[in-house]
């Protein structure tokens, strides 16, 4: 588990990493950033359960507004660069906090659902060494 | 005798008051607008007047200006002078009658210079408008099959974050000790001003959209009306130079009628002659009569 973990944020990281182009950060950039931060906090099997809550719950509410930033942006729309295009081809994954909240979803257990991981996929997972 | 006087007097007053045929260099006379940025933005119902201000502030609007009103004392001086050659007679009947083709000849290329003016000023605006018609065209070309989809899916990204937004509001703020952010109170605060804003300027008359016979024009059509009537002043300056044409081979008709009359050659050349007002249509009746 502890690995998986470890996998997926590294993914998250790397798919933001991925999604963010060089240069100066816009909204859709400064979103990203913060929502790996996110995951990362949901996911590191470091934190004590009180600590994640208070860093996710911070993080939240910061990206609540990142988020409204980025739809409310008009000076990306129609811009089609691969980070934009990438970044509206999935309305659940891209605004994470506003799509769980209307699935009435946890945060985590949406953006699971989103890269395909789910309760019944984990508990077929056989444990084992590569 | 006395009447001579009179006359030669006159005749003299009114070529002083005519001064020369082109007063000023007008060649320097230029128009350069751009489409830029700033005119590209404005309402169309706007466009044309901010053109056309611009225009009214160039130097080819001041030699155009200045050649109409050279033409309009040249007409009167045309029509005081064809006065002035009813009442007199013998030599000096003939000199007025040289004096009144000299004055022609004058308005001619005063007519010659104000119609090319007006075909730059014409040709310009044609420029112009054909300039922004092509900046509209290119932002529709812009619009890749790609760039279609991307809008269409920021279009229903945006009308579903609307739709959730309340129920993301109190599942998150009003249900848990976390208060709004300092962007979510200001946006709010801002939206009523912005929506104000909105509501005024659509209900600006300087902002309403152009119509022709009731019609509402887009944008673009309003722009490609603008060509057309710049097309059409064009058109009508093309017929205006058949009429210049006309009337420069009338004053040489009239000269050549005059030389043979002063050589005793012409027997039939009627003495007088007739004046008109300023503009090539209404000068006509000095050319047709001699």
């Amino acid at each position: 588990m502890k690995h998986l973990s470890r996998f997926i944020a590294v993914a998250a990281l790397t798919l933001a990493a991925g999604i963010v182009g060089p240069g100066h950060a816009g909204t859709l950039e400064n979103m990203e950033r913060e929502r790996a931060i996110l995951l990362d906090s949901l996911l590191t099997a470091e934190l004590p359960p009180e600590q994640r809550q208070a860093k996710v719950e911070v993080a939240r509410n910061r990206l609540v507004d990142l988020e409204r930033m980025v739809l409310r942006d008009r000076t990306l729309v129609g811009k089609s660069t691969p980070a934009v295009r990438s970044a509206y081809e999935n309305y659940d994954l891209t605004f994470l906090v506003h799509a769980s909240v209307e699935h009435n979803r946890a945060l985590l257990d949406h953006w699971l659902q989103q890269v395909g991981v789910s309760t019944e996929s984990l508990m077929n997972a056989r444990v084992g060494r590569r | 005798m006395k009447t001579v006087r009179f006359l030669a007097g006159l005749t003299a007053a009114i070529l002083l008051a005519a001064g020369p045929a082109q007063s000023a260099n007008t060649d320097d006379a230029s128009w350069a607008p751009r489409a830029s940025e700033r005119l590209i933005k404005l309402p169309a119902s706007y466009l044309k007047k901010a053109v056309e201000q611009d225009y009214a502030r160039s130097p080819l609007a001041a030699a155009v200006n200045e050649t109409r009103e050279n033409m309009a004392v040249r007409v009167k001086a045309m029509e005081e002078l064809r006065g002035a050659i009813d009442r007199a007679e013998g030599e000096l009947r003939t000199e007025l009658r040289h004096q009144f083709l000299a004055e022609k000849r004058a308005y001619l290329e005063l007519l010659a210079r104000n119609q090319k003016l007006r075909r730059q000023q014409a040709e310009t605006k044609i420029r112009i408008y054909e300039n922004l018609l092509s900046r509209m065209r290119q932002d529709k070309q812009g619009m890749t099959p790609q760039r279609v989809a991307l809008i269409e899916r920021q279009n229903a990204a945006h009308d579903r974050f609307e739709s959730s937004i309340g129920k993301v509001d109190a599942r998150l703020f009003r249900s848990s000790i976390a208060s709004e952010s300092r962007y979510a109170r200001d946006y709010a605060k801002n939206v009523a001003a912005i929506e104000q804003l909105v509501a005024a300027i659509n209900a600006h008359p300087m902002n309403e959209q152009p119509r022709l016979d009731g019609i509402a024009l887009t944008r673009e059509d309003y722009v490609r009306q603008l060509v057309g009537d710049n097309q059409a002043t064009l058109a009508v300056l093309d017929q205006e130079q058949s009429i210049l044409g006309f009337m420069a081979k009338l004053v040489a008709l009239d000269a050549t009628a005059l030389s043979e009359a002063a050589t005793g050659d012409d027997l039939s050349a009627p003495g007088a002659t007739q004046a008109a007002e300023a503009g090539p249509t209404d000068a006509v009746e000095f050319f047709v009569t001699r």
